[in-house]
């Protein structure tokens, strides 16, 4: 599989996620659209029902005093207003006029009170009779629909209202007679507004040219009674605010949990005229958010959900492709291991086979030819032996089977033996040896073999990369608590991008140099983590004008001299 | 002698009010509170000089006095149906809540079996923590109102009514009704002007619910708070420090368990040559000879009079003129009974200005010029409110004069003595300006004078 196929398949993969993923964000979007819009609806039905509530309990009451105004017997009409504006908390004031005469309830001049003072002011161009007394439509259109409906309809508080207006028609039940006589009469309820204020007046005329009577109505006794029972704070929706508003957008009252800002407009406003003009029943979304609590929690329960599986889906393909990755890499690795080792034995093997079979010709006569063709059949069997030891190495590496033999070891006489069993390899491949190792005993606890490979694996690799240097540098040195060992050459060195590389298995830097050379990219791997296993480290530096340093670093602890398992 | 004359005064009185009230003792409750019937509210009317000069006509004072009799021993006292209206607005928060509650719990367990209990509190919203209920679990509701936590804005008007609709849920019995409401902010939420919130205090007064307002620091509307209470006949307190709080609710609770007369109401009618002008400190109507008021509650012992103004057309020397009837009607509360009281003042004319000057009746003079001191505090305000500061100090000071003027001529100690409150006071405007606490000061106190406030 190439690198272009697994962007391919990634692609294949983003791609339907993110367009399934957005498709389902905006379908969350207009969900939350529709509820938004079916919360809207639902709180425009409730300040209607709410509105509508209220005008039917106002109109309720303006028709039980517009009944106890057509009761009043009219010998007893001053008193009878008098003792309703004394007793009746709906009754504000009450008043008589007549078009010839003016007022006769309450008299002008000083005997008035301060309230009748102001009421006669308020009214003075109804009294004066510039502005004819209106038959209010609401009178004319439902008069008699209010008194047939059921007092229980209205709420507990609002029945008390209705009740109280309608008390006071049933005072007189006495006069029932004069009551149909009076129906022929002409009556009506106007709201006035002074001063940024409301009123209401209701008014009664038996016959056209008479007497008008009637009663203001005491307006907070009605906003008294009408607000206890606006819904509960405890039944609105958090987040939103029901209200009752006057022409001025000033709150009557309000209910709901959160606090209002001042200056905040309304989302939704209900008009309670006729009854009660320019007020409104008004409902407030608190930052604009109309979702009621269950709404919010779906929208963000559905949101999180979603994105989980968006960044699963991504996570998992990703995870999916650099595992796919990783096999390819592996794959190609292991390919070009197996060619690697294949020629790495091969060239020994033919070298070994080659000087055996011309031995065996006996064509050979000179006994130094002899000698020499057999040297280099021992030394291709060591070097055939150090690949299969590599090889065995790294596979009990890899199984974990890996086994260590610890021992005292003189590492500056280890050193001194190890270079001259390979002296002549080294002198062959036209290196010149220094050898700067400390003459104090150098004693670490450590596994000889491993050592012994370690060493050999960066002489060979010296050998093979680092010849045309002509240098090899071999040094000794302890720092604190390691053992440090230095192989230097004057080769072409790591290139900077492969400095990590180079101790991983299998990898080999690929460059014309390499590439020529065989190698099975095990050797710096296999070192490092044998090191590694017995507590020290293999690390590369860049040599100062060029070619390579390898620190070989081994745990050391001073040890006695006299000790007895000391190897020379 | 004089004992044995005392005796047949008062017998004689007894017997007259036994006549008067149209309550007939029938029952065994009724004979229970015979006592209570025969020592009612009594009906004193005076004049502020008992003779008159002769010749032209003359301007005098009618003081009513209706002496509330103290609570009988024997007799169980009227259920109470209290509903406390506690602010628990943002700026209650801390000590001043903590206190209110307190009080609210103090005046809890003053109350028995038999009275009916409730509380509203308000921020921008209401909410009736305890419904109206006889306090019978008195852990339960304590537990309720240790529950209230502090919230935003202040919703006056719908707190006060919320605990009206909690009081009129027992309207129907024998219950004497009243509201505490408990302010330390301005009205921010719903109606909020003193007019608005008076209106509110007549409508509630008709349904025998009085509003007691107590202002708590220097940032409520006390001019709010009086307007609702003296249109309920309620009482009003300024309280500066919430630590006062409960000590307000017991004495204001004191009041409320000690009343023996409600819907009290006079009709004052003057004969021919008498004029009544002017009502003085409170509302009341005046049509033609007829001058009526009303009270909502006496409490025992308690003294409420009210004073009218009248013009009497001349008198001559040695003449003896009816000025005034006065007629009281109220419900007696032991026996849920209509009673009445009356009484008639009249006055002599002298040419003799000496006789005039010595007849000069010194209570009525000296209450007459307390509510004409009140009326110059109310008016001092207002001068303030317009900026003209310096009028109102002048106000103050000109009204302190006259009581000193009124206190140096009849010796009076009272009249002097609150003359020089009142120059302290005025100094202190001068000095400092007119200051929340003080126009709360002012507000309070002439209210309080207008209304013969008993608790203060």
């Amino acid at each position: 599989m190439s690198r272009r196929s697994i962007i391919i398949f990634w692609l294949l993969l983003l791609v339907p996620t993110l367009v399934v993923g957005a498709a389902a964000f905006k379908l969350l979007r207009n969900e939350q659209r529709r509820i938004n819009q079916k919360v809207r609806l639902s709180a425009q039905d409730r300040a209607h029902a709410i509105g509508d509530s209220l005008q039917l309990t106002v109109e309720a009451v303006e028709d039980g005093l517009t009944e106890a105004l057509k009761r009043i017997p009219t010998d007893n009409l001053g008193e009878t207003l008098s003792s309703w504006e004394q007793r009746n908390p709906l009754v504000r004031n009450s008043f008589i006029w007549n078009q010839k005469t003016g007022l006769q309830k309450p008299k002008p001049g000083s005997s008035a009170t301060s309230e009748e003072r102001k009421f006669i002011l308020r009214y003075s161009s109804l009294i004066s009779g510039r502005i004819p007394w209106k038959t209010s439509a609401v009178e004319e259109e439902q008069t008699g629909l209010i008194q047939s409906q059921s007092i229980r309809q209205f709420k507990t508080g609002r029945q008390k209202l209705v009740e109280m207006a309608r008390q006071t028609a049933r005072e007189y039940q006495s006069s029932e007679k004069d009551f149909k006589e009076a129906l022929q009469g002409s009556a009506g309820w106007i709201p006035w507004f002074a001063e940024s204020s409301l009123y209401i007046i209701g008014w009664f005329r038996k016959e056209p040219g008479g007497i008008v009577y009637g009663v203001e109505l005491e307006v907070m006794t009605l906003l008294s009674r009408l607000i206890t029972d606006f819904p509960l704070s405890e039944a609105v929706p958090e987040g939103m605010i029901y209200a009752i508003i006057d022409g001025n957008g000033k709150i009557l009252h309000q209910a709901g949990k959160t606090r209002l800002k001042t200056g905040t407009r309304p989302d939704i406003t209900v008009s309670l005229a006729p009854c009660l003009p320019h007020w409104q029943v008004a409902v407030y979304f608190i930052d604009g958010n109309m979702m009621t609590r269950s709404g919010r929690g779906f929208i963000m329960l559905s949101g999180i959900l979603l994105a989980i599986f968006i960044v699963a889906i991504v996570f998992g393909g990703s995870l999916l492709m650099w595992q796919a990755h990783n096999n390819l890499k592996d794959a190609r690795q292991k390919t070009s291991f197996v060619s690697s080792v294949s020629h790495e034995l091969k060239t020994p093997l033919t070298s070994i086979r080659m000087y055996a079979e011309l031995l065996s010709t006996d064509r050979i006569k000179t006994p130094e030819k002899k000698k020499h063709y057999l040297q280099v059949i021992v030394t291709e069997s060591q070097r055939l032996t150090r690949l299969v030891n590599n090889v065995l190495d790294f596979s009990r590496l890899e199984q974990g089977r890996k086994r260590y033999h610890l021992e005292k070891l003189n590492m500056a006489v280890f050193l001194y033996e190890t270079i001259k069993a390979h002296s002549l390899r080294i002198q062959k491949a036209g290196l010149v040896l220094k050898e700067n190792i400390s003459d104090e005993n150098i004693i670490v606890e450590t596994d000889r073999d491993a050592m012994e490979q370690v060493l050999l694996n960066l002489v060979d690799n010296a050998i093979k990369y680092a010849s045309e240097g002509k240098e090899l540098s071999i040094a000794l040195k302890v720092r604190k608590k390691y053992c440090e060992l230095q192989v230097v050459d004057r080769g072409p060195g790591v290139p900077f991008a492969h400095r990590d590389s180079i101790f991983k298995k299998f990898h080999r830097v690929d460059d014309s140099l390499t590439a020529r050379k065989p190698g099975s990219g095990l050797g710096l791997s296999i070192s490092r983590r044998l090191l590694r296993d017995l507590g020290g480290d293999l690390l590369y530096r860049p040599r100062e004008g060029g070619g390579s340093c390898f620190i070989v670093l081994i745990p050391f602890q001073p040890v006695n001299i006299d000790d007895g398992n000391i190897k020379r | 002698m004089s004992i044995l004359k005392k005796r047949k005064n008062e017998s004689r009185r007894i017997i007259i009010a036994a006549l008067v009230g149209f309550c007939a003792v029938l029952s065994f409750v009724a004979q229970a509170s015979a006592g209570v019937q025969k020592a009612g509210v009594k009906c004193r009317v005076e004049i502020d000089r008992a003779i008159l000069p002769a010749g032209g006509n003359q301007r005098a004072v009618v003081k009513v006095t209706l002496d509330a009799p103290p609570p009988p021993e024997k007799s169980t006292r009227p259920a109470v149906n209290l509903a406390i209206v506690l602010d628990r607005s943002g700026s209650m928060s801390g000590q001043k809540l903590e206190r209110a509650k307190d009080a609210a719990i103090e005046a809890l367990r003053h109350l028995g079996p038999m009275d009916i209990f409730s509380v509203v509190v308000y921020d921008h919203n209401v909410s009736t923590v305890v419904s109206a209920q006889h306090v019978k679990n008195i852990e339960w509701i304590e537990g309720r109102i240790r529950q209230i936590r502090s919230g935003g804005n202040t919703a006056l008007f719908g707190g006060v009514s919320q605990g009206a609709a909690e009081v009129r849920k027992n309207l129907d019995g024998n219950y004497v009704n009243r509201i505490i409401l408990l302010s330390d902010g301005l009205a921010n939420v719903g109606p909020s002007s003193p007019e608005d919130l008076g209106r509110l205090g007549v409508a509630l007064i008709k349904e025998s619910i009085s509003v007691t307002t107590v202002g708590v620091g220097t940032d409520y509307n006390e001019d709010l708070m009086t307007h609702l209470s003296q249109n309920s006949d309620g009482n009003t307190y300024f309280v500066e420090s919430s630590r006062d709080l409960p000590r307000i609710f017991t004495a204001e609770l004191g009041d409320v368990l000690s009343v023996v007369a409600k819907k009290v109401h006079l009709i004052i009618e003057c004969p021919d040559g008498v004029k009544p002008l002017n009502i003085i400190g409170r509302e009341g109507r005046i049509k033609g000879r007829i001058v009526e008021l009303s009270l909502n509650q006496l409490y025992g012992s308690q003294e409420k009079y009210a004073l009218i103004e009248v013009e009497i057309s001349g008198g001559k020397s040695g003449e003896k003129k009816d000025i005034a009837y006065v007629n009281v009607s109220y419900e007696n509360p032991f026996t849920q009974k209509k009673e009445t009281s009356s009484g008639r003042a009249y006055a002599m004319f002298s040419k003799d200005k000496i006789k005039v000057k010595k007849s000069a009746n010194i209570a009525v003079q000296r209450e007459y010029n307390f509510n004409l001191n009140a009326l110059s505090q109310e008016k001092a305000i207002s001068l303030s409110d317009k900026g003209k500061n310096e009028e109102a100090v002048l106000e103050l000071k000109k009204s302190a004069q006259k009581l000193r003027e009124v206190g140096q001529e009849h010796k009076d100690e009272k009249l002097l003595k609150r003359a020089e409150e009142m120059e302290v006071q005025a100094g202190q405007i001068e000095k400092e300006g007119m200051t929340k606490k003080y126009r709360k000061m002012l507000r309070t106190d002439s209210y309080q004078m207008k209304n013969q406030q008993m608790s203060k």
